[in-house]
């Protein structure tokens, strides 16, 4: 990892989403053991992975990392905190007026 | 206003959903309105953490309660709850008055939203821990949110609104957070959430006349899903005390402070959807508050004196601050940013003088465990 530079690498990968009464959830698994750090960015590559309702749907497919430079990197550290009413839910969205 | 119209969300099997879904297809685009369709989009956050520190934390010191609060999780007495019966009435979504529609679907698609992200979250944290106490609990609750989220997510459909979980195939950032404060936001969030669904629905038991959608009738049991997961970071707070002492009370005050004050200026701005519920916001947020603060002498050596005489005042101030800085963004130009800048300073100030409200001490008690009371 470069101190600027960002490297991009691909890792196979495993979508599964579940778009069911019972449970609605999507969640992306990394087959290879990367780990993504802070900053990074990943995107499963291809179409979106659609369910239709009742159904859940399992793909392999590609993801792209895209790896925050170490600056990047120190920075998501440092001030990743400052977002933290993310992790709060308030039943309404921040809109003043709809 | 109870129409019954045959809908996927009504359906029993995957088959006959898609067939009612196909059949409807036409209807659901047109009933549901523009702002409703461009929000159904689930974009929830991605984040990391120090798993190692994550993994250090030890439950030893609290583990009697730890396990019979993680054999409760894992017998999962709400397994059954989560379906819709006799009770579940029709609504007319088309009848419903259009600003009430667009704020309850605002609300519908906020928590659904938000279930979901922490359904994301938790599992993620599952994955990567090795400390076995941690990643257990994290399964439970990522269980829990996927099953309300799968809950609220058929009430979207019934006024015909699908969300697209297209999410993972679009670039995702993943921002940064200490454990400790995944800790207290989870921790105050799962319990902030308990006291205002049981306030919701304690409310509406004693007014059903109040109660325009059937969801609210599934609140207490939802909430005690809430209760139980706020309980597991009270004790993982007791086992690790370094986290509620010292420089973290001010931590503690300072997200306290946060979340009421975000949770008063949201529920201000749905005025339609607290009216319809026969409910004052401000009424509303205190009773939580008051709630809120009972369970949290439970575990922070704090709480935030809510009946100082500048509390309401405070929070009134930082309200129309943030209304009159929307206002001026929209306005745009120089006057707007002039306004902007002058209504964000008004904001920060009435903060900051909340924040300076002095804290009442509190004691936390030698067993840490409660059990829903409301």
């Amino acid at each position: 990892m470069g101190f600027f530079t960002k490297e991009t690498e691909m890792a196979p990968c495993t979508v599964e989403v579940s778009h069911r009464f019972e449970e609605l959830s999507a969640h992306v698994r990394l087959n290879n053991g990367a780990v993504i750090h802070p900053g990074d960015e990943v995107m499963v590559d291809g179409p979106p992975v659609m369910a239709p309702f009742g159904a859940v749907v399992r793909e392999d497919r590609t993801a792209t990392i895209i790896r925050a430079s170490k600056l990047e990197q120190l920075w998501t550290r440092l001030t990743g905190d400052l977002e933290y009413m993310e992790l709060c839910e308030f039943s309404f969205s921040e809109e003043v007026t709809l | 206003m109870n129409v019954h119209t045959k809908h996927s969300a009504d359906a029993e099997t995957a088959e006959e959903s898609l067939a009612y879904q196909e059949a409807q297809a036409v209807n659901d685009s047109d009933s549901a309105t523009a702002v409703a369709m461009q929000n159904t989009l689930l974009t929830p956050r991605f984040y990391t953490t120090d798993f190692d520190e994550m993994d250090a934390l030890n439950v030893e010191p609290v583990r009697q309660d730890w396990d019979l609060l993680l054999d409760q999780m894992r017998s999962d007495p709400n397994r059954g709850h989560f379906k819709k019966n006799e009770d579940w009435d029709q609504i007319d979504w088309d009848g419903m008055e259009p600003e009430l529609r667009k704020e309850f679907i605002d609300f519908l698609i906020s928590s659904c939203t938000a279930e979901f992200s922490g359904c994301v979250l938790y599992k993620e944290m599952k994955r990567r821990g090795t400390n076995p106490d941690i990643c257990e609990l994290f399964k439970f609750m990522s269980r829990d949110e996927a099953r309300h989220a799968g809950f609220i997510n058929d009430a979207l459909r019934e006024a015909g609104i699908s969300v697209n979980l297209g999410f993972l195939t679009r670039a995702k950032k993943y921002t940064y957070f200490k454990p400790k404060f995944i800790y207290y936001a989870t921790y105050l969030s799962e319990k902030i959430g308990y006291a205002r669904y049981i306030t919701i629905y304690r409310h509406l038991e004693a007014n059903p006349e109040y109660r325009f959608h059937p969801i609210f009738k599934w609140f207490r049991e939802w909430c005690n899903d809430e209760f139980s997961h706020g309980e597991a970071f009270a004790l993982l707070m007791k086992a690790n005390p370094h986290l509620t002492r010292g420089g973290n009370v001010y931590w503690i005050k300072f997200f306290l402070t946060a979340v009421y004050s975000t949770m008063w200026i949201r529920d201000h701005q749905r005025p339609a959807f607290h009216q319809a519920l026969g409910v004052d916001p401000a009424w509303y947020g205190q009773a939580v508050f008051e709630k809120t603060s009972e369970i949290s002498r439970q575990i922070f050596p704090i709480t935030l004196d809510i009946d100082h005489p500048k509390w309401q005042p405070l929070l009134n101030a930082m309200q129309d601050a943030n209304a009159d800085l929307d206002a001026a963004r929209k306005r745009g130009g120089i006057v707007g940013r002039l306004k902007a800048g002058w209504a964000s300073a008004r904001a920060a100030t009435a903060f900051a003088r909340l924040m300076l409200i002095p804290a009442i001490p509190n004691e936390v008690p030698e067993s840490v465990r409660l059990e829903p009371a409301y």
